[in-house]
């Protein structure tokens, strides 16, 4: 009787039980810029709540037992509109995310925090930034240097959290204007025998559109950092 | 938005630290737990904010946004990977094979209470899966999702003859690396991290025959 019942109970609470005005966040994440003109000198800082994982993100971060449960896959959306099929399990043949070897790699790494000069209205569907600044000297262009990594988690308190960060100079001979950031992953999925390695390409994982724009001054530089945190 | 007076490296050093902005939360976090007695009715309905997600939690969620490898033209992993998670920097694989991730969740519970810590790694008292005295019958995780929330759920059964106060709740990743080895058998090695740890307010208490549902869900809000 107790194993029916156990298959019979809704655990899905109504929304309308949940007096939202009184949470308290848990995770948080936010997004500076620093602007420097050409000289060096910082001549504007923003800082803001950053809003916005992509449904790349959610599917990457969904546990095993989803996949079990329901026997489907999640489809992961390319930059180019490219899909990938995403199902991980345990066994020999189905690909999960490419883990370091010492034999055969399909590396899974953060290309770049991209910049943008648009904007869009429901992140969490977006695939690309509204309108991508291309990596370079000529107009329009910023130059785009390596995303730096985390070193670690730092802990202070009940609190932790890391960054990323990454810098863009500006050498278009104009101001650039940065109104959109979004975090671009490079996904390849593998198999153990490495016999299935699907590509997934560049994926958008995160986006925000910048309360207030940035311009960097020709000659100038941005520099992005994105912190991510738990009981702040 | 910041006014642009923050002029050295080490007060752009400050802005990178969380603070508080004075808006709407980002990300939220529920707990739920819903106790039928064994007749089947709902006997106690609890809902609280979570409040404590771990450094495991942030390690586990940089994979889907930096990666696993330390760059395009690496083979070693990257680092919250390995100083955080405790994974290797490096699977030892057989020949032209590969190696890939992969996690699960579980929602662990306890008759315990202790301070909460970004490394926690355990409950203080965890309440072993089974039907004898002071164990819960663990049921298998549900798990659904919308475009900003992930949840997930489990119902326990106490089987025993009295009832088991639930003082506390945590959510645990099993994570899975999984390879030819160099013998060219297939193997996969666990690790296992604390994704976050919270007391209940109010402690649950499950009579002898009856059932939990148990409900955690992380919001984020676009």
């Amino acid at each position: 009787m107790i194993d029916k019942r156990n298959n019979d109970i809704d655990v899905d609470i109504p929304n309308d039980a949940y007096d939202t005005g009184k949470d308290i966040p848990t995770f948080r994440a936010y997004l500076i810029a620093i602007v420097r003109d050409s000289t060096g000198k910082v001549i504007n800082v923003h800082k803001q709540k950053s809003h916005s994982p992509t449904a790349n993100f959610i599917g990457l971060l969904l546990p095993l037992s989803w996949f079990n449960n329901t026997g489907s896959s999640y489809t992961i959306t390319n930059v180019a509109s490219g899909t990938c099929s995403y199902k991980p399990g345990i066994g020999s043949s189905p690909p999960g995310i490419a883990y370091p070897s010492t034999a055969n790699n399909y590396p899974v790494y953060i290309v770049t925090i991209q910049v943008g000069s648009g904007s869009q209205p429901n992140p969490s569907s977006a695939i690309t930034l509204a309108a991508p600044i291309s990596n370079g000297s000529g107009s329009g262009q910023l130059l785009y240097y390596p995303a730096s990594l985390p070193a670690s988690v730092i802990v202070s308190g009940s609190s932790a959290y890391f960054y990323i960060s990454q810098e863009y100079t500006n050498q278009s001979g104009a101001t650039i204007t940065v109104t959109e950031v979004g975090i671009i992953l490079q996904l390849t999925l593998a198999d153990s025998s490495a016999s299935s390695t699907p590509n997934c390409g560049n994926i958008l994982i995160w986006y925000d559109v910048l309360s207030s724009s940035v311009s960097i001054p020709n000659g100038g530089s941005l520099t992005l950092y994105y912190t991510f945190t738990v009981n702040p | 938005m910041v006014a642009p007076d923050a002029v050295s490296e080490e007060d752009i050093d400050k802005l990178i630290i969380p603070d508080d902005l004075p808006d709407e939360p980002t990300f939220k976090a529920y707990i739920e737990a819903k106790v039928y007695d064994k007749e089947g009715h709902l006997i106690q309905h609890h809902r609280q904010p979570m409040r404590s997600l771990t450094q495991y939690f942030l390690a586990l969620m940089s994979i889907p946004l930096v990666g696993t490898y330390n760059g395009s033209s690496s083979n070693q992993a990257q680092s919250l990977l390995v100083n955080i998670l405790g994974l290797p920097s490096q699977i030892s694989a057989y020949q032209y094979h590969a190696a890939n991730i992969l996690w699960d969740w579980s929602i662990v519970l306890g008759s315990g209470t202790q301070s909460f810590s970004p490394t926690l790694t355990n409950l203080a008292a965890p309440i072993s899966n089974g039907t004898g005295a002071g164990n819960l019958y663990y049921g298998s995780l549900g798990v659904f999702y919308t475009a900003t929330s992930i949840t997930a759920t489990t119902t326990v059964t106490n089987y025993s003859a009295s009832a088991i106060t639930i003082t506390e709740i945590g959510l645990r990743a099993t994570i899975y690396i999984q390879y030819q080895n160099l013998s060219a058998m297939y193997v996969y090695n666990t690790y296992s991290s604390l994704l976050s740890y919270d007391t209940f307010s109010t402690p649950i208490s499950l009579p002898a025959g009856g059932l939990a549902a148990f409900q955690i869900t992380l919001t984020f809000t676009g």
